[in-house]
């Protein structure tokens, strides 16, 4: 039962939010009343930051995902060039996403680096005809920042399933006389997705709730959601600090559907490999 | 036939991608380090017309804040890094040894610290932390990040327990090996390399923390990541930069000397 400790300081959590929610702890505390989660479920400005949330979580573990399975399955011999090739793709995961977030700023900035080679090419007259990719309603910085952020993390989970797992899978296929497409469609890829999955339900439910990368590089409207949760529990007005435990409730809601994606997907895998 | 194409463009996309996989791994950092040391650099020039080594110098000054920052994040980092390696293998080694229901709930357990959204997570904390007179102090900020990194590393130890093989501990335990002497002398060097990565699993996780500091720490724990995080929004570009390549190196040594040391223990192929 020890095992569960470790969640016990989350569950906890989730229990104060729920009794501060409604009213009964915490900040702005007046008797039971569900009021609050009524009016504070009912904002727009709320939907709107959880929709942008999972917008830019989805469209960069799609992007990130996509990218490991390409480059896995292309590098994936002992030879030397593909040993390089895989060690270049993991040498940004010690990245902090604020290091990231850095970098994509001055990278795709309206006067970062990408706007600057635009000008010395003659594509762009100025900083405004640069197109938009910080601060964009799209998010589309965001998305490429946190897409590069979360690659090599996937790819090492895609090396490492190929590795352990592909080879022989394969070498079956092929002695049973499968054609080299035919072993990608029916044995690699399975495989790969199989095995890849936990990590993208991890990797999803991570970016819709990252903070410091969002922070830097998000538009102030829509407010993404874990910005929004940040900004009403520093409040001035102290009533509305207990906004923020609705908003916590609502992220702790698709964490813990993401846990059971998770579970689903992890438990596939496992009776998978034994 | 179409094996043939595809032969074709395959050769034709591999430099691509090696280039795209090179850029990738080299360009942030260079762009960091011309941030950092590039004077007068303003739109559109590609490259800076001087350079000057005002923010490196200024790590030192203004009482040393930058530097003073950078401990506190090492020591911060390194005891996370060992308490959630140390208290992850016997929940990773117990969750490994459930079956059914209780498998599935247990693993859903440790993934949940990880899963939910920093904020959320510190939001709650905070309260916790309050009340026992830990928030704002650095002891308050080591628990609240050991809570998602225990997180990662129970998750991790699952993974490698469930793999694990025990019936050569109990082949010492038959030989008359004592249970300190099984955990010393066949336990601990058969994970060697687990118990090294968890250490960067926990070591990462506090290092790049931003949330849970700037909540539970309430602005008086001040950390490198909280430092490079103000200067950004203050719009300090060159200095945000230098402290972005002092939270990089780090992680980079670490990375590479696991990487070194395990190569030295057994041939992985990377």
């Amino acid at each position: 039962m020890a095992a569960f400790l470790v969640s016990l300081p989350v569950l906890a959590g989730l229990g104060y939010s729920l009794v501060a929610s409604l009213g009964l702890a915490g900040p702005g505390a007046a008797g039971f009343q569900t009021a609050r989660v009524v009016r504070v479920l009912g904002e727009r400005a709320i939907w709107a930051g959880l929709a942008w949330s999972l917008w830019v979580a989805g469209a960069a573990t799609l992007l990130a995902t996509i990218g490991a399975v390409v480059v896995a399955v292309r590098f994936r011999s002992r030879n030397r060039g593909d040993r390089i090739a895989r060690l270049l793709a993991i040498i940004p995961l010690p990245i902090p996403h604020l290091v990231a977030a850095v970098v994509g700023l001055q990278l795709l900035g309206q006067s970062g680096f990408l706007s600057r080679l635009g000008a010395a090419v003659g594509l762009f007259h100025g900083p405004p005809e640069m197109p938009a990719l910080v601060y964009d309603p799209g998010g589309v910085g965001l998305i490429l920042t946190l897409a590069w952020k979360e690659f090599p993390f996937l790819a090492l989970v895609a090396f490492s399933v190929l590795a352990t797992r592909g080879e022989a899978l394969e070498e079956v296929a092929r002695s049973l006389g499968a054609s080299p497409r035919a072993v990608l469609q029916r044995v690699t890829w399975p495989l790969l997705w199989r095995g890849l999955l936990p990590s993208v339900v991890a990797v999803f439910v991570f970016v819709a709730g990252t903070y410091e990368a969002t922070a830097v590089l998000a538009p102030s409207n829509p407010l993404a959601l874990p910005l929004l949760t940040l900004e009403r529990y520093t409040d001035a007005a102290l009533a509305r600090r207990g906004d923020a435990f609705v908003l916590v409730l609502v992220g702790m809601t698709v964490s813990l559907l993401a846990v059971m994606a998770h579970e689903w997907t992890r438990s596939r895998w496992e009776r998978l490999q034994t | 036939m179409g094996t043939a194409s595809d032969m074709r463009g395959n050769r034709r996309f591999r430099p691509v991608l090696l280039v795209g996989l090179g850029c990738s791994a080299t360009a942030p950092l260079a762009i960091l380090l011309l941030g950092s040391l590039g004077r007068d650099w303003f739109y559109p020039a590609l490259w800076p017309p001087a350079f000057t080594f005002n923010s490196w110098l200024g790590l030192w000054q203004g009482g040393g804040r930058m530097a003073s920052a950078f401990g506190t994040s090492l020591g911060l980092a390194v005891a996370t890094g060992m308490l959630g390696a140390a208290l992850g293998w016997p929940i990773g080694r117990l969750l490994a040894g459930l079956e059914g229901w209780l498998r599935h709930l247990g693993a859903g357990a440790a993934f949940l610290p990880v899963a939910v959204p920093p904020i959320a997570l510190a939001t709650g904390l905070h309260l916790s932390m309050l009340s026992l007179g830990l928030a704002g102090t650095a002891f308050g900020v080591l628990l609240s990040h050991l809570v998602p990194a225990i997180g990662y590393t129970a998750l991790y130890f699952f993974g490698v327990f469930t793999g694990f093989d025990r019936g050569i501990e109990d082949e010492a335990r038959t030989l008359g090996a004592a249970p300190w002497q099984v955990l010393w002398r066949v336990t601990i060097p058969m994970m060697r390399r687990p118990l090294a990565e968890a250490f960067l699993l926990g070591f990462l996780v506090s290092w790049a923390q931003v949330a849970l500091t700037l909540i539970v720490g309430g602005g008086r724990v001040r950390t490198l990541p909280l430092e490079v995080f103000a200067l950004l929004q203050a719009g300090q570009d060159r200095f945000a930069s230098t402290g972005a390549l002092l939270l990089v190196i780090p992680p980079l040594l670490v990375l590479g000397a696991i990487h070194l040391a395990v190569a030295r223990a057994e041939a992985v192929p990377l």
